[in-house]
Parts: C-alpha cells; sequence; structure tokens
C-alpha cells in the first residue's frame, strides 16, 4: 500500500493523467457541443476508430505525421458529415446513426486496415503498431522554463503536442460557444430550433457545424490514439473512451470547464489503474475502475440535480 | 395506405436497403482484390461475390453447385444467441429504452450458466434448466442499475449499459483468472461443465449433421412465440409498446411508467442472459470466453431490421446469420477479411432505420390509395364526375403519416 502511495506521488503518475485525459478530453468537447445543439453523438467511438486507424496509415504512406494527422481529421470530419446526412436529410434516429457507426468502427476498421495493408504490403495485418515508428508520431514539446521547475516541469513539460493542444481546444470550445455569434446560434438551436428558425438561424447548417466539430475532435482524439498514445492501430484501441466522453460531458453539466474536470477524474481513475497492476494488482481488477466511477459519479451527480430541483419546491 | 401496399413498400425499401449494401462490399472487394487487370480483379470479385450469396448453403466447385446441410445447420446454429439478444433489445428499444447492455448481459448469462453447470449437480434435464434460469435471473438483476438509476436518477441507461459491459468483462475475465480458473489447461478456461447440463445435439442425422446445432434452436423457437404474445397480445406488452410511443400519454393515462420501463430492461436482461446460458451448454464443453461476444450488438441490428417486433427477430437474425456465413466462406474460399460483415451490416442498419429513406415513394403510394379511394366513393354515390386530385380524405391520410414520423 506504501508503495502504491509512493508510486502515485511521483511526477510521473502526474504526468500520465494528463496524457490519458487528453482523447478523452477531445470527446468530451465533441460531445459537449453537439449536446449543445439538442442532439447526442454516440458514434465518437467509432469516429475515433475510423480517424485512428486512417491517420496512421496516412501518416505511414507519406512519411510524415503532418499529414497523418490531417487525414485523421479529414476523415473524422467527413464521416461525421455523413453521419449527419443520415440522421438530418434522411431522418434516422441519431442514436440508431451513431450505433451503426460503432459496429463498422470495431469490424469495418479490421476489415479496412487488412485490405489496404494487402495491397501494399503482400500479407494482410491486423494492426498498423508495426508500422509507425517513433519519429511518425506525433512529436512532444518541451517547454523551456516551465521544464526546468522541479515537479511541476516533469508534470507539464514533455507531453505530446496534441495533449496541450487539447486543453488548449477545451478554452476555444468555451470561447466559441459563450463568446461568437456561431456559438450563440449553436445553443438556440439546442434550447428552441422553432425559436431559432424563427429568426432566421439556419437550423440545419448550426446542425451540420455542430456534428462536424465533433468529427473534428474525434479526429484529434483518433490521431492522439494511433499516433501518440500508442505507435499504430490496434482493435478496439479506443476501449470505450468515445462512451466514457458521454459520461464526462453529463458529469461535468455539458459545461467545457466541467467537462475537462470529469475527464481528468477518468484520467486519474485509468492511471491508478495502471498503477494497480504495477504493484501486483490483477489488471482485470483495476480496469473496470473508471467504468464504475463512471455509473457512480452519473448516478451521485443524478442525484444531486434531482435534490435541487426539489428543493425550491418544498421552500414554496 | 392498404394493408397490402404497406407491405410492398416494407419489402421494396428492405430490399434496395441490402442491395446498397451489397454493392458496398462489391466495392470494398474489388478494391481488395487480387489480379493485375481490371477483368482479372472483376473476375475475382465475382468469386468472391458468389461464395457471399451462395456459399452459405451451397458448395461451389468445378463439378457445379452442391447444397451442403451441415452448412444450413452452422446457420441455425449461429441464429440461437442472436434470437435471444434480438429479442432482447426488442423489448427494451420497444419501451424507447436505448439499453445497450444485451451484449455484457449475454457474457454474464454465459458465465453464470456456465458456474451452476460446473458446480452443482443436478439430475438431466432439471440441471440445464436451472442454468438457463440462473443466468437469466442474474443478468436481469445487473439490468436493475441501468434501470432503476434511469427511474429514479434519470442517468441515461445507454452510458450506464454501455460501462457495464465492460465492467462485466473484466470481472469475469478476473473470475476466470483466479477463482474459477481450471489450471491444468493452457489456456484460460473453467473446469468443464457436467454432464447433466448439456443440451444435447438437435440430429444425429447425417445430412444435416453439425455438432454446434443444439436444441437451444427449438427454445428459441418457442421463446419468439412466447414473446410475440407478450408484446401483442398482453397487458405489460401493451404498456410497453405506448410508452415507447408517447411516454407522457402513457403515464397521463395511468400507467405506471417508471415500473414498466424497468419492467422492459429487466426483462430484456433476462432474455440476453437466458441466452448466453443456452449458447454456452448447447455448444461449449467449458467456459472460455474471454472477450465479449459480439452478440449484443448483432441483437441490435436484429431488433432494428424486425422493428422492434419479435415475431420478425428469427427472419432478421436468420439473415444476418446467412450473411455471416457469407462472410467465412469468402475468408475461406476468396481470401477477403471475414470482418467485412461488420460494413455490410452497418450500411443495411443504417438505411433500414433511415425513416426518411423511399419517403418520396411511400408519399406516392399513400396519394394513389388517396385517389383510389375516393374514385371508388365517387362510383358509389353515382356521380361520375371528373377524377380529383388527393382531396381531403387523401390529405389526412398524409397527414397521419407526417404525424407518425414526428412522435
Amino acid at each position: 500500500m506504501s508503495n502504491l502511495l509512493s508510486n502515485m506521488l511521483s511526477p510521473g503518475f502526474f504526468f500520465s493523467i494528463f496524457r490519458i485525459s487528453a482523447p478523452i478530453l477531445y470527446a468530451t468537447l465533441a460531445a459537449i457541443v453537439v449536446e449543445k445543439a439538442g442532439f447526442a453523438n454516440i458514434g465518437l467511438e467509432g469516429l475515433m476508430m475510423f480517424s485512428a486507424l486512417f491517420g496512421s496509415l496516412a501518416s505511414y504512406y507519406s512519411q510524415s505525421w503532418l499529414v497523418g494527422f490531417l487525414v485523421a481529421l479529414l476523415v473524422g470530419v467527413g464521416m461525421s458529415l455523413l453521419m449527419g446526412f443520415f440522421a438530418f436529410q434522411l431522418e434516422t434516429d441519431i442514436i440508431l446513426v451513431g450505433i451503426a457507426v460503432n459496429l463498422m468502427g470495431s469490424g469495418g476498421t479490421l476489415f479496412l486496415c487488412k485490405i489496404i495493408t494487402d495491397i501494399t504490403e503482400g500479407k494482410a495485418m491486423a494492426s498498423t503498431t508495426g508500422l509507425i515508428t517513433s519519429k511518425l508520431c506525433i512529436p512532444n514539446i518541451n517547454i523551456p522554463v516551465i521544464r526546468s521547475i522541479p515537479f511541476i516541469g516533469r508534470v507539464l513539460s514533455g507531453h505530446s503536442l496534441l495533449t496541450y493542444t487539447a486543453f488548449l481546444m477545451c478554452i476555444l470550445t468555451s470561447i466559441m460557444l459563450y463568446r461568437t455569434s456561431l456559438g450563440l446560434n449553436i445553443r438556440a438551436v439546442g434550447e428552441n430550433a422553432n425559436a431559432a428558425a424563427s429568426v432566421g438561424v439556419s437550423v440545419l447548417k448550426i446542425k451540420y457545424i455542430a456534428i462536424a466539430f465533433s468529427g473534428l475532435m474525434s479526429g484529434f482524439g483518433g490521431a492522439f490514439m494511433s499516433m501518440s498514445y500508442a505507435q499504430g492501430w490496434s482493435q478496439d484501441m479506443v476501449a470505450g473512451r468515445g462512451f466514457i466522453a458521454l459520461a464526462a460531458q453529463a458529469m461535468g453539466g455539458g459545461e467545457c470547464l466541467g467537462g475537462m474536470f470529469s475527464s481528468l477524474l477518468f484520467g486519474f481513475a485509468q492511471a491508478l489503474g495502471i498503477k494497480f497492476s504495477s504493484v501486483g494488482l490483477d489488471s482485470n481488477l483495476a480496469s473496470p475502475i473508471p467504468y464504475a466511477i463512471t455509473i457512480i459519479s452519473l448516478a451521485i451527480f443524478g442525484f444531486v440535480r434531482i435534490s435541487r430541483a426539489k428543493k425550491p419546491k418544498v421552500a414554496a | 395506405m392498404t394493408k397490402k401496399r404497406q407491405l410492398i413498400f416494407s419489402l421494396v425499401r428492405g430490399a434496395l436497403a441490402i442491395l446498397i449494401a451489397l454493392l458496398v462490399a462489391m466495392l470494398l472487394i474489388f478494391i481488395s482484390a487480387d489480379g493485375n487487370s481490371f477483368g482479372q480483379r472483376l473476375s475475382a470479385t465475382a468469386e468472391a461475390m458468389k461464395q457471399l450469396l451462395v456459399g452459405p448453403l451451397f458448395r461451389i466447385n468445378a463439378q457445379g453447385i452442391k447444397f451442403e446441410g451441415k452448412r444450413l445447420a452452422d446457420i441455425f446454429a449461429a441464429m440461437i444467441p442472436t434470437i435471444f439478444t434480438g429479442l432482447s433489445v426488442c423489448v427494451m428499444f420497444a419501451a424507447n429504452q436505448f439499453n445497450l447492455g444485451a451484449e455484457g448481459g449475454i457474457m454474464l448469462g454465459a458465465f453464470s450458466s456456465a458456474l451452476v453447470a460446473i458446480y452443482v449437480p443436478l439430475p438431466k434435464g432439471l440441471h440445464a434448466l436451472a442454468c438457463i434460469l440462473v443466468g437469466g435471473a442474474v443478468t436481469g438483476v445487473v439490468m436493475l442499475i441501468p434501470a432503476l438509476l434511469k427511474v429514479k436518477l434519470n442517468v441515461s441507461e445507454m452510458v450506464c449499459s454501455l460501462m457495464l459491459n465492460y465492467i462485466i468483462m473484466y470481472i469475469i475475465k478476473y473470475l476466470m483468472n483466479t477463482a474459477y480458473a481450471d489450471k491444468s489447461k493452457g489456456q484460460i478456461q473453467t473446469y468443464p461443465f457436467l454432464n447433466s447440463s448439456k443440451i444435447p445435439a438437435l440430429t444425429q442425422a447425417s445430412i444435416f449433421t453439425s455438432s454446434k446445432l443444439s436444441w437451444g434452436i427449438v427454445i428459441a423457437a418457442l421463446t419468439v412465440a412466447a414473446m410475440g404474445f407478450f408484446m401483442y397480445r398482453s397487458r405489460w406488452g401493451y404498456q410497453i409498446r405506448m410508452i415507447g410511443i408517447n411516454q407522457d400519454f402513457a403515464k397521463y393515462s395511468g400507467m405506471k411508467v417508471g415500473f414498466v420501463i424497468v419492467l422492459s430492461q429487466v426483462l430484456g436482461g433476462f432474455l440476453a442472459g437466458a441466452g448466453g446460458g443456452i449458447e454456452m451448454l448447447g455448444r461449449y464443453p467449458t467456459f472460455g470466453w474471454s472477450a465479449l461476444p459480439g452478440y449484443g450488438w448483432t441483437g441490435i441490428t436484429i431488433a432494428i431490421l424486425a422493428g422492434n417486433n419479435p415475431c420478425f427477430v428469427p427472419l432478421a437474425a436468420f439473415f444476418l446469420a446467412y450473411l455471416g456465413k457469407g462472410c467465412d466462406m469468402m475468408a475461406t474460399y476468396a481470401n477477403v477479411p471475414t470482418q467485412l460483415i461488420a460494413i455490410v451490416q452497418g450500411v443495411i442498419f443504417l438505411f433500414f432505420a433511415a425513416e426518411r429513406f423511399l419517403s418520396k415513394y411511400r408519399q406516392s403510394l399513400v396519394v394513389k390509395t388517396a385517389n383510389e379511394e375516393i374514385a371508388a366513393k365517387m362510383a358509389l354515390a353515382g356521380g361520375g364526375g371528373s377524377l380529383p386530385q388527393a382531396g381531403a380524405s387523401g390529405s389526412q391520410d398524409s397527414v397521419k403519416e407526417g404525424g407518425k414520423k414526428d412522435e
């Protein structure tokens, strides 16, 4: 136990919390923006799988992480627009569209990986981990001044570029939602689509923008997963982060700052799980911790929300 | 719309969705096909498609095409777990509860049944029944978590059930590694099931022989009939469907909405769990699943294809099992990765769920029916007159159609 505690107080542990939180934060921001626009995108998991796969493949074939990164974003946005087409134009239940994307994201990505690597490699590969070298990963950044601060330097410096942009995106998304006319329109559409339409806002356009934004964030998250968190894509590597993000969105009250803290909480839970297994506890016992925390925290927040809603009635 | 036209519309729509999915599959196979020239690739694609469409039932070789009873038996065997998850999802989705826990549910049911099959000696016959009931009951109880959290605290049952899937998988893996591990074996598995618990194979006939096809398929068929009766002929089934269509209406007409929401999810959990038990005892000598089996997701596709109606679940399950077998055949004989099924399934799923897919065609059918009705009324009234365009009754009909979509 003391072993575990000393392990936890090391800078490496805090470093890993930020690293693990980053992809969850991207997906959480995606969930927040679509929720503000009045619907739910549960296909984040599948979107991240596709972005992760195509990002790593593009980075390998072009031998440039930047191309891979951009392709990951493009795939995320493109697929989310397709989801939007089905949901808004063909009036498919958005939840079902999400389930379909997740279905394809789990087995379909493996199929695509096999046929794409087969064409050029001669033998089908079930993952791209052999293709991605550290040179093809998103680079890590050492921050000049902070790096030299004793403890904090080792926690905050040396992260992947995309870890920093995750937290930057959190601020930018908040500004976008509350300081721009686009954000106002998104929130208006989510609050009352008819009212927004009556003052000349194109509801359809705003919904497309919102879902494209969620695709963009999934692209970031997917690129991070296959080109920084792990070297290369492997099956089911996103491992429920797209779903955890839905919980983080709900737990954070649908706001960016709250979403960031709940992402960090999940990052903490996952980092704790890894530490558990490093001190000899069965990893199968540690792995479910973040999922269990999700349910428990959702229950707590649900309880708080309901008792808050009841209070004024009692007063009256 | 008349019933006949409604049926025609459903058939055309379904056929077109399948056709689009097959075209997508063909395109993907073509891209991945071996061969340098266009012609070579085309013939490789044709070969693969033949395996996909005909392979599940027939052996194709130089001598021609020959029916294979074993492959049909394999398809029926593959339907056993997916019929149960399909029914499970039907019940939950019909109440508008997007509980995605059938995936973890079937694994939990299979595991709990396995434990009873290994450690609780009971007389033959009774033993299998006890295993299945325990599997179903354990899963039903676990589904109380998302159901009660939804009803009491308004927590999304979708997120909750997804998280439960992972928790169930990891805990079962942990238990398989520790308390219930058969350490004498190289791979991770439990001790073998007692013989008294096994569900016997359906038939020993040589033409239809398949060790995988158990009496479970008969239990599945009976369950389908029971669920069809439950959903469309019983009070609780009616309440589940009404809550799914309009929860506020159901509430104000005096239904206990909370109870019925819990009921639908617990029943869904029971079905998934029992299905897991039946699959386990009919097919395997010991429990060795180390990951979620994927039947829950297939169950969701089946429920969408069946329109949440239990009676259509076997058809949808057969169709998906057929496709799955086709993809296996393609992987064996045409070198196309078997995961193609995920993409085909996803595309069919999307088009089946798309409300406005072919809506113009439906509209034209509605207008046509209305015009015919008006013409018939005119003729009945004796007044010849010119045929009016879709008049009062026609537009009423389309309003009804429109109203349906809004729900």
